[in-house]
């Protein structure tokens, strides 16, 4: 079975997520995937189509990297009309964030949830003994 | 939780957080809330939210927050914010929110619920297949890329120039369904990419469609002024800007958590990221934001014409001869600049209204001239198993910056509502109350679920009675379309 990468923590009008990752990498990774998961689920295979999609993003620290991230994917989903499926890191360190997102066609889903953007709101990364930890505040 | 602040009671209806309960606060909180409400509120970090606005620069007054307030990111939900823009007052997109210019507009009928009863069901499949609603929806209203940049300007006056509303439907507007000052260059490509093929389309989460029915009169001789009476069936349409506006607003925040630094403004929340409205950011925002509440007045006005058309398919008549005149049409989540007169000075101040509805006074000068004697019409929307109501603007409400609440106000987290609520339960439970639901999701269902909110006949009862607005009459649903 698939490791569970996120949880879901209380808020009133929106949805908190907790993610972790074994490495910077992975925590990026696995909070990209968690948005869509959150929001979608696959019922078809019809359009196999899939689109590479290159994203860069830059910042002036890590917090402020994770939350463009967060939102340039959710952006790029609504614009594209995709659902990402898989992302690839070419570069991440700090401040500078060079990847590829792997999308299938939002057309394959069904969207249960609309998931309106990231917030600053109580963001939190730090690193522990297993690895990275995130909590964000989406704004549903 | 929010139990560590002390609140200070004024009366009733008015809690204060004094501004020593976080070094910092340029000015006091005050919250509109009676003791029942108050529990709910302590029970997240509203409260807290309510002090941190309290830092924004240029602050006038209070930080204030409507008895429907509940806990946001930044700014909390039913926070109301007015800065003194001559004063270095600064504007938050975050003190907007994602959904530009998400609003409510109410559609008068001449039908009785005797003349829909028997045909609900057709009606509510009618308006569920005419209007888009889910997320990420595309509409049949198409608009190409130069119409866009001119949808922006004219709003919904671009919408009626295509034929979907009249002159009339303009001036039963917020601005005419047109605020000036908007910029099309202050707007990202993407955003324009987010908006495009949105327009007409409902959206999701707490966005509807209902069908009501008037269940009480508070003030006849209003409801007179309205032409509403009891029994008669209305219509309330609840969306904002779609994708258009998240993207608008996630530019500027990304771009305004810059100006903190540059601008040496100190909040407790990187969300609450704001800047001078004098400084070339400032009005950058303000010229996108205000595209975006265009471009929601527009949205609105489509679905209004969408709703118009299914009513005409079911009861073979026209629009006018089915009595669909629209009331009102007014925002909440949207910062707007507003003269008030401040310790005998007159003032521009930037208003900021997050889940929060404008309420202006009889006579004053932005009201048209068919609402002059009676206020502004305020237009509160409940869950879809209780009520929404029409109420007017009052002079008091001058100490919130004309501003009253926006809604009920959600109490429990869509993960809660989610595991508590059974869907066949609620749908029966509906059901006997007479309310037929259809939404393109069940997901939104159970997350929407009137146990998920307060319930709205407390949060206008302390609007009413702190004076901040007036009710005029009660509808229940009994047809909703959610997303």
């Amino acid at each position: 079975m698939k490791k569970k990468t996120y949880v879901i923590f209380e808020h009133t009008a929106d949805i908190g997520i907790r993610v972790s990752g074994s490495n910077l990498k992975d925590l990026f990774k696995n909070a990209g995937l968690a948005i869509f998961e959150l929001s979608s689920e696959k019922i078809s295979n019809q359009d196999k189509s899939h689109k590479e999609i290159s994203i860069q993003q830059k910042a002036d620290n890590l917090e402020e990297l994770f939350l463009n991230w967060l939102n340039e994917v959710l952006s790029l989903s609504a614009a594209k009309g995709v659902i990402f499926e898989s992302f690839k890191f070419k570069r991440l360190d700090e401040k500078n964030l060079q990847a590829v997102g792997v999308g299938s066609s939002i057309t394959n889903y069904k969207v249960n949830t609309e998931i309106k953007a990231a917030t600053y709101h109580q963001l939190k990364i730090k690193k522990n003994k297993s690895g990275w930890q995130a909590e964000v505040i989406l704004d549903v | 939780m929010s139990e560590q602040i002390h609140l200070e009671k004024i009366d009733d209806y008015r809690w204060r957080i004094p501004k020593s309960y976080k070094p910092g606060m340029r000015v006091p909180g005050l919250i509109y809330a009676d003791e029942k409400l108050l529990k709910d509120i302590y029970q997240d970090k509203a409260l807290e939210q309510v002090a941190n606005v309290a830092f924004l620069p240029g602050i006038v007054d209070n930080s204030l927050a409507m008895p429907d307030i509940h806990w946001g990111y930044g700014f909390p939900i039913g926070g109301v914010a007015a800065t003194d823009i001559e004063e270095g007052g600064v504007i938050s997109p975050g003190g907007v929110g994602f959904d530009i210019n998400c609003g409510i507009r109410l559609v008068r009928t001449d039908l009785r619920y005797e003349d829909i009863k028997d045909k609900l069901s057709d009606l509510v499949y009618a308006l569920f297949n005419g209007v888009p609603a889910g997320v990420g929806s595309k509409g049949d209203i198409r608009v190409s890329a130069r119409e866009e940049k001119e949808l922006l300007v004219k709003g919904a006056k671009w919408a009626v120039e295509q034929g979907y509303g009249t002159q009339e439907d303009l001036e039963c507007t917020e601005e005419n369904g047109a605020i000036s000052g908007a910029d099309p260059e202050a707007v990202s490509q993407r955003a324009y990419e987010r908006g495009k093929a949105q327009s007409g389309t409902l959206g999701s989460g707490n966005h509807f469609l209902e069908v009501q029915v008037i269940d009480q009169l508070f003030d006849a001789e209003l409801c007179d002024t309205f032409g509403l009476d009891l029994g008669q069936v209305t219509i309330m349409i609840h969306s904002g800007s779609r994708g258009f506006g998240y993207q608008v607003c996630e530019d500027y925040v990304k771009n305004m958590v810059h100006c903190l630094n540059k601008y040496n403004i100190n909040v407790p929340d990187r969300q609450l990221a704001c800047a001078p409205v004098n400084s070339p950011e400032g009005k950058m925002y303000l010229g996108a934001m205000r595209c975006a509440a265009n471009y929601a007045w527009a949205n609105r006005q489509c679905l209004m014409h969408l709703t118009r058309l299914a009513f005409e398919k079911i009861f073979a008549s026209s629009w006018q001869k089915l009595g669909m005149f629209l009331i009102y049409d007014v925002a909440h989540n949207i910062a707007k600049v507003e003269k008030y007169e401040i310790n005998g000075k007159e003032k521009n101040l930037c208003v900021h209204r997050k889940g929060a509805t404008r309420a202006f006074p009889p006579n004053h000068p932005a009201l048209p001239e068919r609402y002059k004697k009676t206020g502004q019409p305020v237009i509160i929307p409940g869950d879809m198993g209780r009520n929404s109501y029409l109420l007017v603007g009052t002079e008091k409400a001058v100490e919130t910056f004309y501003s009253t609440c926006h809604g009920a106000g959600r109490v429990k987290s869509r993960t809660a509502s989610t595991k508590s609520t059974n869907l066949n339960v609620l749908l029966k439970d509906l059901e006997s109350k007479g309310i037929m639901v259809k939404a393109s999701g069940r997901a939104t269902l159970v997350e929407e679920a009137p146990s998920a909110y307060k319930d709205v006949n407390d949060v206008v009862n302390v609007v009413h009675r702190a004076g901040i607005s007036k009710r005029v009459c009660r509808m229940r649903p009994v047809g909703v379309i959610k997303g």
